[in-house]
Parts: C-alpha cells; structure tokens; sequence
C-alpha cells in the first residue's frame, strides 16, 4: 500500500507534534519509524491510520485516510493494545473483534499467535501484564493482515525470548503476506535487520528517510590498535567510541574517499557497517538546543 | 451492519440478563419485605422508572467511550460507528421496553397471587421513549468528554435538561436530585417532548463524535 503524506501538521493546543511534515512510502516493505521520546511517532502513526483529522493530506492508495471507510478498512494501528480491547475485555472477545470487523482477519493466526505468546484466551485484558498486553497487540497487528499495518512501540514490556519471538513471527509473516508494515521502537538494533527503509523524524519534523542499507553507508566502523584508530579518525566526525585494551572501535559519520580507504589498509584497520542506532543518536542528538 | 449487529448481540443480550437478575433480585426483595410489612408499592416499577433509565445511560456512555474507538481501531469509520449505534440505541431501547412489559406481567401475577397492592405505573411508549432518551444522553456525555475533556462539562446542563423531561409523567420515576419546579406537560406534547429530546441527544452526539481524535489510553 502506497502511503502519501502532503503537509501534514497535528497540534495539540500550544504544543505542535508534527510541522508540516510531507513523505511517500512505496508500499510493500518494512519501515522502521525512528524518534527520540516526545518525536512525533505516535501522532504521525495516529494521522495515518486516521485517528484524527489531519490538517494537510494523508492519502494511502490515493484515497485520503480520515472517515473513509475504504481506506480505514485497509489500516491496522497498534498503540499497546489500548485502543482495540477493552481492559474488562477476555481476550478470546478482542480477537472476535477483530474477526467481526476485519474482512482481512485471519483468526486461525490469531490463535497461534495467541499460542506462541502465552496469552490465555480466557484472560480478561486488564489481568495481562504489560508484555503480554504487548504482545496481544502483535496478535491484533499481524493477524489483521492489514495492507497497511502500524505497530507503536510493540515492544514494550516483552522479555527477550518474547522479543525474538515477535521479531520472527513479523518477518515469516511478511514474507508470506508481503505488505506494508511500520514500526517504531526504541530497541533499534534489534529491529535493524528487519527494516528495508528508515524514517527518523525529530520535534515533528522529518529528519531523513532513506534505505537501511543506504543509512549504514553514510558511516564506518573502524576497528583497530587504539593510536591507529586515533590517528586515522582525526578530523573526522566520530559518533562513538568503544575500547577493550589496545583495541579500539570508533564510529565515524561520513563516506570514506579513496585515500582514506588506502590509509586504512595500511594501518591494518577493520573497515564495517556502522550500526543504524549510532547514525539514530548522532543524527537526533541536540548540541546546545540546536541540531 | 456489522458494527450494529455486534453492539446489539453483544450489549442488548447483556441488558436483557441484567434486567432478569434484577428483576429476580426485587421479587426476592419484595417476599423479604413482604414479612415485615404489607406491600404497597410495585417493586419492579422503582427498577423500570428509577434504575433503568441510569443503566441505560451507562450503556449510551459506554457504547461510545468504549466501543467507538475500539471500531475505530478495528478499521471502521465513526460515521459507520454512529450509524450502527443510533440504531442500537433504539433497538436496546424496544428489548428493555419489553423486558419492562414482561417484568410488569410477571409481578402482577405475583402480587395477584399474594394479595399484594401495586401503586401506577406508565404507559410502554413512555418507558419507551424515556429510555431512548437516556440512552442518547449517555452517548452525548460520553462523546462531549472523551473529546473535550473537562470541557466536556459544558454539555451537563443541556444532558439535565434532556433527562428532567423524562421524569415528569413517569409514576414511581422519583425526583432527579436538587431539581424541583419541573414544569408540567401533559399529553401528546410530552411524548413528542421526549421524542425531540432522544433526536437533539443523538444530534449532538454525532456532531461531537464526527471528529472526534481517537486517543491513547493508559
């Protein structure tokens, strides 16, 4: 599903979460949503799965979102599992919901998600803990089969094997049901490998949107005898730096010339990808209030 | 259609069971009370007139403080939303009637049987209307605050003035309280009173849930 946002603004009162804000997605990929807390994720997700009016254009497949039944039919949001169950609700109830509503829902994936996470059927969703009303939110995303699935911060509270669980779950299933999924979260390197192409918005504003693989090349890891990697990092933008005895590792922010790529070599330096969250902080990071 | 069938399976079978425990409970009551004293009153027409109107509020409010943004979360529209639900309005409105006509039928019989005295009680078109009324004003409350916040006080007067109208010619319904001097009005002009009250409530509601931002709970 295509996504197409034209100057996209949402306030609340006094205070503006999204400014003016315009980007397309293709459709058909995992997108990862990057922003510090207070960014704009939410409000964003929230305008596209129209939650609210927007003010500017929110249009998916070319039929604006808000109050648009052929458009809402096709978008699944997830913030936790708040808005689609009740807490007094049992769970077998939200997933009746979702078969009730959802022309799309696949309820026998439902149930084997429910399974997989341990969430018993019979559990009213108040009595959840915060990963599994997490995970019951996965559940409600992916057994959706949504052309447009959103999930916000789906992590939150989940233990790690659950964690792992979920990120297995989400990629066997788009694999197999390829469509257009975004995700925000904090755990960006564990996400990393999942993500075709990244958005990093920052105080309501789109900061870049760019391929991952394209992102990881805009830095280097460079890993080595400490003096080298100082000597070599000189009077380059270093994101961040890692040492363990004599060996150091240094992020550097920047494409690397020819010359550069000589020297390296000769210093007997490890040249890497450098990870998605030291470009994420160094690209969101605010030096004396301004970026 | 959807939406309307899964509120009206859902809440209406739910109403429906809460109005046949309460009724059970009120004829227990009544046998408790009846040793101590000699039975004057209809027991069901304090539920019908007094706690079902309250009820039936809670079900407007709940309809639309919780209902509404799970549908809308479950990819539905709040135009698709307030259509289903209007019509459910009148739909839980009828089944509560009828439980009311049934609950009236099944107490006279007892009280009959048991020589008991029961005091008046309205007419079905008037539980009727009284409960559409209710049930609308919950869902105008629900909407005015979930999209307003504390603004949303701002609808309380308009929601009294809708319900006062309710009590006026409804035997048993009791005072609202801190209101006195309800003016009176008597015959079909009530009824079309009420009815214009049950359309403004559910006018208003779709007029502050149209828009209304679906936000994030805790």
């Amino acid at each position: 599903m295509r996504v197409d946002v034209q100057g996209l603004t949402v306030r609340y009162g006094d205070v503006t979460a999204i400014d003016d804000m315009s980007f397309s997605l293709s459709g058909n990929k995992i997108y990862g949503l990057l922003g510090r807390n207070g960014s704009g994720k939410t409000s964003l997700m929230s305008a596209l799965a129209g939650y609210r009016r927007p003010s500017g254009s929110v249009q998916l497949d070319g039929l604006p979102v808000f109050e648009n039944a052929a458009a809402t039919r096709q978008v699944c949001l997830v913030r936790h599992t708040a808005d689609a169950a009740d807490k007094g609700d049992k769970v077998s109830h939200v997933l009746a919901y979702g078969a009730a509503w959802r022309d799309t829902w696949d309820n026998d994936y439902a149930l084997e998600l429910a399974e997989l996470f341990k969430i018993g059927l019979k559990t009213k969703v108040g009595e959840l803990s915060l990963g599994q009303r997490s995970a019951l939110g996965v559940v409600i995303g992916l057994a959706s089969r949504s052309p447009l699935t959103m999930l916000d911060e789906s992590h939150l509270g989940m233990d790690t094997p659950t964690r792992y669980a979920f990120y297995d779950a989400l990629l066997h299933d788009f694999m197999e049901n390829p469509r257009t999924i975004i995700i925000s979260t904090h755990l960006i390197e564990e996400l990393a490998s999942l993500l075709e192409e990244v958005l990093i918005i920052d105080g309501g504003r789109l900061v870049l949107q760019e391929e991952a693989d394209v992102l990881r090349s805009r830095g280097t890891e460079v890993t080595g005898n400490a003096s080298d990697v100082d000597d070599f990092t000189l009077g380059l933008t270093v994101l961040s730096e890692k040492s363990l005895g004599r060996t150091k590792a240094a992020m550097v922010y920047g494409t690397l010339d020819d010359e550069q790529l000589v020297r390296a070599r000769r210093l007997g330096l490890e040249l890497g990808p450098i990870a998605l969250q030291d470009l994420f902080v160094h690209l969101t990071d605010t030096v004396g209030g301004k970026r | 259609m959807k939406t309307f069938r899964l509120l009206t399976a859902s809440l209406t079978t739910f109403s429906a069971m809460v109005a046949g425990g309460a009724f059970a409970f009120v004829v227990a009551l009544t046998f408790v009370v009846s040793v101590f004293r000699d039975v004057e009153i209809s027991a069901w027409n304090v539920v019908a007139s007094q706690i079902g109107p309250w009820f039936l509020l809670f079900m407007g409010v709940y309809a639309i403080h919780t209902m509404l943004p799970i549908a809308v979360a479950h990819g539905r529209t709040r135009r698709e939303f307030l259509v289903a639900a209007s019509g459910f309005s009148v739909v839980l409105a009828l089944v509560m009637t009828a439980v009311e006509w049934l609950g009236f039928l099944a107490e006279g019989g007892i009280y009959s049987l048991m020589d008991w005295r029961a005091d008046e009680h309205s007419t079905q078109l008037t539980y009727l209307l009284m409960y559409l009324v209710w049930i609308a004003v919950g869902m105008l409350c629900a909407a005015a605050f979930d999209r307003f916040g504390a603004g949303g006080t701002f609808v309380l007067p308009v929601a009294l003035a809708l319900v006062v109208v309710t009590r006026v010619q409804v035997p048993g319904s009791g005072n609202l309280p801190f209101i006195d001097g309800i003016p009176d009005v008597h015959g079909p002009e009530w009824h079309v009173l009420l009815a214009v009250s049950f359309v403004a409530a559910l006018a208003g509601t779709w007029a502050i849930a149209r828009d209304m931002p679906i936000r994030t709970r805790t």
